[in-house]
């Protein structure tokens, strides 16, 4: 079966000039996505995640950001290289994206429902007032949401935070984008309603068959959401492939030490505890990364190659569909 | 025979809240509600549930931080409860907590020297100059910083040091228990997992006894002795940890550890899923504050909240309705 390609980012950097000097938060990132697949891009605080996928909005504030280099084809065109206008139409139509924090993304002078019509006000003018506002119920309607009718008339403030979530997948899937960007959506919320959240986006996806970016730093979501994945390490992608691959085979040892360093619930009645695997030191600041991999002060597997003048190793099939960015990677 | 250190009996956090001009109460949350355990000498009692479910009042309110409304905390067999300010005082020493966010506990303009001398000066610890940068060494050492750390400032470290820092300023007036409030939540994946190993090599070293708070259950089984599982004020089940996961009783407990998403796709969970949001505290559900989440409720669920049921008197729980072994 061939699979349609919605989104082919190549060699994608993003600079930000601070304080301090320049920063390359993004340093030549490349990322498929397909129709109706989920692409998850995982990585710890400041590995780039927001920032690629701001990118590929074009919502990189400038200044004090910019994209320096690379491209993002959107059905075959570069996205970098469009109008703001034109850009404009893309966003929320074509491809939308919800944030990590929905009280801040949401208007709290504007009831739901007027936010969510205001969307189809810029996206789907030719639907008359009447409409609108039977579309925005059944989006409410299709995030579970229950009595709809009456929400629409509520303000952000009266709903709890998993309904929030909710309005605001409603408001990113108004006008069926082709592909939602969903940047950490249930990091603050608890497992109970994550559980709810994730449970409703696989089952829109199924339904609308969009392509989904899931970024976030939780594996487990990882393993239950996604069909390809991204681990991202100081700006650049050092291991992708499929799910099911990367977690049976991690060849970088960064994927592997982010896996064990997770507890797992199968240690059995009195057994003593063994300690849990940790991945030694901290990531380090962008301002003074060492020259050739960046991982290799914290690597187990770091040899003379990986500290070397060669620079940092390049993103290289490993075996086929899997890639991994290491001098020496696992067997 | 292992020794009981920390019993609260009943305990009970009622919070007013105050409106109108005249500041008369319109309503109250009950933040805890009649909660009982005992933690031992040397074990951890992890304490889990979902935001709001009073977590944090509770761990206060054992160390009085927040004076609690009623019931009693029996620490080393005395009650702090009916201690007065001057008893308290050299009582703290014996109890510490340590916070869920390491930037915002940590005064931005003291040297992490000055940070860490503070609590020995209130309690006139180790008062030589010689003593004290030999104590000041030893904690350093104890939490696996170096030496040149005590003339620095919070801001030139990592979140994972700057938790290092609080656990060692906890750690410097030798305390016997740590309510540890969501130590670790705010940490990346890769350096939770180190501070959770800290933390369980210096209960080993020292003897520690934890309270060990987190909504993180893998984290929380794997810390702890015991785990008690709150649910909008209230202990529903309390159980070893394996014992709890193995064989969890109260449907709150199988719906909250179904909900983790676990990291290995070729497992596909069963999931529960929950309907509907946590109810307020302001305004609890009648009866047992879960059932109408609860896909097992039925009259009597609505009418009182359950008593106590105690399997072999290390497992105990509140359900009507209970979850049967491999159902
Ligand atoms: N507006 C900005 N100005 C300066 N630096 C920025 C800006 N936005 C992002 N950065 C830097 O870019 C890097 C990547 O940030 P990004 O937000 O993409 O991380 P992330 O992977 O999304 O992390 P998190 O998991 O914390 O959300 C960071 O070092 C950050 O400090
Ligand atoms: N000082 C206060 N005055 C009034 N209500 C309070 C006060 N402190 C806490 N509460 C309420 O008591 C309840 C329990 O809060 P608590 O902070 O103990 O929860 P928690 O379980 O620690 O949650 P989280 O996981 O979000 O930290 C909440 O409903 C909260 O709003
Ligand atoms: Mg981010
Ligand atoms: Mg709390």
């Amino acid at each position: 079966m061939s699979e349609e390609k919605l989104l082919e980012i190549r060699n994608l950097q993003v600079q930000f000039n601070t304080d301090r000097g320049p920063i390359t938060a993004v340093k030549g990132v490349d990322l498929d996505v397909y129709k109706g697949k989920t692409l998850g891009i995982v990585g710890e605080s400041g590995s780039g995640k927001s920032v690629t996928a701001l990118s590929i909005m074009r919502l990189i504030p400038d200044p004090p950001g910019k994209i320096i280099n690379g491209y993002i084809k959107f059905k075959g065109k570069n996205l970098l290289d469009m109008s703001l206008g034109d850009m404009r139409t893309i966003r929320g139509n074509k491809i939308a994206m919800i944030f990590q924090e929905p009280m801040t993304s949401l208007n709290p002078v504007f009831t739901v429902g007027n936010q969510i019509i205001e969307v189809l006000d810029l996206h789907q003018s030719h639907l008359s007032k009447e409409e609108k506002k039977n579309k925005a119920i059944n989006m409410l309607d299709l995030v579970g949401i229950p009595a709809p009718e009456k929400r629409i008339k509520e303000y952000p403030h009266q709903l709890s935070g998993g309904m929030r979530q909710r309005v605001m997948i409603a408001m990113a899937l108004a006008c069926e984008p082709d592909i939602l960007i969903a940047d950490e959506p249930t990091t603050a919320l608890d497992v109970t309603i994550q559980a709810q959240i994730l449970e409703l986006m696989n089952k829109l996806k199924e339904k609308l068959g969009m392509g989904i970016i899931f970024i976030t730093h939780d594996l487990g979501v990882v393993a239950e959401m996604c069909d390809d994945v991204a681990v991202m390490y100081c700006g650049r992608i050092v291991e992708a492939s499929d799910v099911s691959t990367v977690f049976k085979h991690p060849f970088h040892p960064y994927t592997k030490g982010l896996m064990e360093s997770i507890p797992s619930f199968d240690s059995t009645e009195d057994e003593t505890k063994a300690r849990l695997k940790t991945i030694e030191g901290m990531v380090p600041s962008l301002f003074d990364l060492p020259k050739g991999c960046s991982f290799q002060d914290r690597c187990p597997e770091a040899i003379d190659e990986c500290r070397g003048k060669k620079g940092p190793p390049l993103l290289e099939e490993q075996a086929p569909g899997h890639q991994a960015a290491c001098f020496n990677p696992l067997k | 025979m292992s020794e009981v250190l920390l019993e609260v009996k009943n305990l009970h956090k009622r919070f007013p809240i105050r409106g109108g001009i005249l500041g008369r109460e319109v309503a109250a949350v009950n933040a805890v509600n009649n909660v009982s355990f005992k933690i031992n000498r040397g074990e951890t009692l992890g304490l889990v549930g979902e935001s709001g479910c009073g977590k944090t009042t509770l761990g206060r309110s054992i160390l009085r931080l927040i004076e609690p409304t009623s019931g009693q905390v029996i620490f080393n067999g005395k009650d702090i409860t009916a201690m007065n300010s001057d008893e308290m005082r050299v009582m703290r020493r014996k109890m510490q907590i340590i916070f869920q966010d390491p930037y915002a506990s940590l005064n931005p303009r003291m040297t992490i020297g000055g940070i860490l001398s503070e609590p020995l000066d209130i309690h006139k610890l180790f008062r030589g100059k010689e003593e004290r940068r030999k104590r000041l060494y030893e904690l350093l050492d104890q939490v696996q910083l170096p030496k040149d750390t005590l003339n620095k400032y919070p801001h030139e470290f990592s979140g994972g040091q700057r938790q290092r820092i609080c656990i060692a300023r906890a750690l410097a007036v030798q305390p016997e228990f740590i309510v540890c409030d969501e130590p670790v939540s705010a940490l990346d994946v890769s350096v939770q997992a180190q501070v959770v190993n800290l933390l369980m090599d210096l209960q080993k070293d020292l003897g520690l006894t934890y309270l060990f708070i987190a909504h993180d259950l893998k984290v929380v089984e794997y810390i702890s002795t015991k785990v008690a599982v709150m649910y909008l004020g209230n202990v529903v089940e309390t159980a070893a940890a394996a014992e709890l996961y193995g064989n969890s009783k109260h449907p709150y407990t199988k719906a909250l550890f179904s909900a983790i998403p676990i990291p290995d796709p070729a497992r596909k969970s069963e999931r529960i899923l929950l309907e509907g949001d946590i109810p307020s505290p302001m305004n609890p559900p009648s009866g047992c504050h879960f059932h109408p989440r609860c896909w097992k409720c039925t009259e009597e669920c609505k009418v009182e909240y359950p008593g106590i049921t105690s399997l072999s008197g290390t497992h105990d729980f509140k359900c009507y309705n209970p979850i049967e072994k491999g159902q």
